[in-house]
């Protein structure tokens, strides 16, 4: 986490940037009022890429290897899926 | 197999920390995993109400608490990193400079309750607010929690008692710390946003 890159950026520091840019996003998602099962579900994706970029990045589970590797991936993939079916399922049967 | 590439070994199959709080975060975090789904499907039954008093929901509040949370997990990841090269001091500025982010969490979320009380809502209101005030206070209890951990760890490493060799302590605080982080970054767009 504290190697630099050839910009002299912390790759931990892309991350943050990328973090507060994609909250921001979803911040304007929320503040325009859009809605819909495509909006949800890019919103929710959106959610999922940010919690495995701080689960690889900043919980340092990316240099991990085997089992350990896997545990927010996971985590981030059974209520992803779970809420996104909620989510599909609220609009297919409204 | 030398001393050194057995300690290298042993840090690339197990995650920073002590595993002890892996299992607990593990814990943790199935716990909120369920109280998502259940959002969500229960949502699915009441689609109109939760829509309605989501619009109530002061979301500029809740994206400088993203804000805050995002931030505070990078310093406690520079606070990592500070120990890990041996810098003690560092790891303590670090370290504070998350707290204070965690102090402007509570302020801001404190901010929201006290808003959301003073217009008589409560756990009763009805089923939106019921969940709105059971996910975030749980969470807001485990940012608490957190702020304690890190405090404790920061006092520590003000002693010098964390070293580049050994530091498994600030890396299981940053872990947890993290983790509240990462629950957020899900709650924040599940209850405020996604309709």
């Amino acid at each position: 986490m504290s190697r630099q890159t050839k910009f002299g950026i912390r790759p931990c520091t892309w991350v943050y940037l990328f973090l507060m840019f994609f909250s921001f996003v979803t911040f304007m998602i929320g503040q325009a009022g859009l809605s819909g099962l495509e909006v949800a579900l890019a919103v929710l994706i959106l959610a999922l890429i940010k919690g495995q970029l701080v689960g690889h990045y900043f919980m340092g589970l990316g240099s991990v290897r085997g089992i350990w590797h896997w545990p927010v991936f996971i985590w981030l993939f059974i209520p992803g899926i779970l809420i996104g079916t909620a989510f599909y399922l609220s609009y297919s049967t409204g | 197999m030398t001393a050194a590439v057995a300690v290298a070994e042993k840090q690339n199959r197990y995650p920073p920390g002590d595993l002890v709080i892996w299992i607990f975060i593990l814990a943790e975090l199935l716990v909120f995993a369920a109280f998502f789904s259940a959002y969500a499907f229960t949502r699915m039954n009441n689609v109109e109400l939760f829509n309605e008093f989501q619009q109530n929901l002061d979301r500029q509040a809740a994206l400088i608490n993203t804000f805050a949370l995002i931030t505070s997990s990078y310093f406690v990841v520079r606070a990592v990193s500070a120990i890990r090269e041996g810098n003690s001091q560092h790891c303590v500025r670090w370290l504070l400079a998350a707290l204070v982010m965690g102090v402007v969490f509570l302020v801001v979320k404190g901010g929201e309750y006290s808003h959301h009380l003073g217009e008589g809502i409560n756990l009763s209101t009805n089923t939106f607010y019921m969940f709105y005030i059971s996910l975030t206070f749980f969470h807001f209890m485990h940012v608490i929690m957190g702020m304690v951990i890190l405090a404790a760890v920061a006092i520590k490493a003000q002693k010098g008692g964390y070293s580049a060799a050994e530091h498994t302590g600030v890396e299981a605080g940053a872990s947890y710390w993290h983790m509240v982080d990462l629950l957020w970054l899900i709650l924040f767009p599940l209850v405020y946003v996604m309709r």
